[in-house]
């Protein structure tokens, strides 16, 4: 089993910093509503770095994203299911 | 390649894969995307196989934003980690032998010109420090000193990383790496220093600490060796796994490192300089002018 990250979609709704989704290595693996304000993340694509959450517990201080276990990911958003979408819902 | 090569024949758009459709619908192509755009477009690469947590990758995701181009552009790269994932872009790519990188550039480049007399057709090289700074030296070397106008861009991991850890010229001095086991006894290479000594047009160095600047960085130097001459960016990608750095550290590394001796430089030469500065004052008009016309 390996962890994915999550993104709290409240708290980041309320800051809309972007700044996890510029400092991802992987390619539209955190993605961005544009609509809602708030980063997700394809659990399919994520490889679990953990590299977004020092970018948001440290540089921008929100903690919005926390490394939750794939098998206790619940309605993780799948890009290879849907294809590319601006939104999560 | 434009984007009528990219878009599919009428009828047949429905039996493309998914991929393909959203990069024909939501792609970089014909539009110059910023950083803080990233997450809401279609990026020109993704799902590669390079190691979780791999600043390279960040790297070089962040140039095919900074790309002004992306449509027109070929990326000629050679063996290592860096053409891993760069070989999946959505962006044409020419594999050069471990040593011709630049010298295959060059024949690309100068095609190109001969066949699109009226197109801008950038030719970009990423390699890693292997393939730039010790097996493609000579040929970095000469397509410099040719003048011959494609950007170098160097991803510096300062270790041969795609073959176990090999000490590279580009390690620093005292590294304990796989050939040397004592300690690397001879000074990182000067990269920036032979670059300004052959009379590159631009040369910067920089690591991915800000994404911003990384993607305005490539932006300028093919910008500026569409026009001018050779333009040279050398970038700091640390290789975490050579290198024992734990993947939720390895910007923390970055930052670091840049910090300590890789600060952020760029270097113009005179007539690039001059350049520049026309094209930003052009830049800057017509954006007023589009302004006040609505």
């Amino acid at each position: 089993m390996y962890s994915v990250a999550e993104v709290d979609k409240e708290i980041c709704a309320s800051t809309k910093c972007r700044l996890c989704t510029q400092f991802c290595p992987e390619g539209n693996t955190i993605l961005y509503d544009d609509a809602v304000g708030t980063a997700y993340v394809a659990v399919d694509r994520c490889k679990g770095c953990e590299i977004c959450v020092g970018i948001c517990d440290d540089l921008a201080k929100h903690h919005a994203i926390k490394m939750v276990s794939i098998d206790q990911v619940k309605d993780g958003f799948e890009i290879s299911k849907v294809g590319f979408k601006a939104t999560f819902a | 390649m434009s984007l009528k090569t990219i878009e599919a024949a009428p009828g047949f758009k429905d039996y493309l894969p998914q991929e393909y459709k959203d990069l024909i619908d939501d792609g970089p192509f014909l539009k110059q995307r910023k950083v803080s755009e990233l997450g809401s477009f279609k990026e020109a690469i993704e799902e590669h196989p390079m190691c979780s947590g791999c600043a390279m990758t960040l790297f070089i995701r962040l140039v095919y934003v900074g790309l002004p181009s992306i449509e027109n552009t070929v990326i000629c790269g050679t063996a290592g980690c860096g053409r891993l994932a760069i070989s999946q872009g959505a962006v044409p790519f020419v594999y050069g032998n471990y040593g011709d990188t630049n010298a295959v550039a060059t024949g690309i480049k100068r095609g190109l010109d001969i066949r699109f007399k009226e197109q801008n057709k950038d030719v970009v090289v990423m390699a890693g420090d292997g393939g730039l700074a010790d097996i493609g030296f000579h040929a970095v070397m000469h397509s410099w000193f040719r003048k011959e106008k494609f950007t170098t861009i160097m991803l510096d991991n300062e270790v041969y990383g795609n073959t176990g850890g090999q000490d590279s010229g580009m390690t620093q001095k005292g590294m304990v790496m796989k050939m040397a086991p004592t300690g690397k006894k001879f000074e990182k290479m000067d990269m920036l220093g032979l670059a300004k000594t052959a009379g590159v047009a631009y040369t910067a160095r920089l690591a991915p600490t800000n994404p911003t600047r990384v993607a305005n960085t490539v932006r300028k130097a093919v910008l500026i060796a569409r026009e001018v001459g050779p333009t040279f960016i050398q970038a700091y990608t640390s290789c975490n796994i050579e290198y024992a750095i734990p993947t939720p550290k390895v910007m923390d590394d970055a930052r670091a490192v840049e910090k300590d001796r890789y600060q952020f430089v760029e270097y113009f030469s005179d007539e690039a300089k001059a350049y520049w500065d026309d094209s930003e004052k052009e830049r800057k008009r017509l954006r007023k002018a589009a302004k006040q016309s609505g």
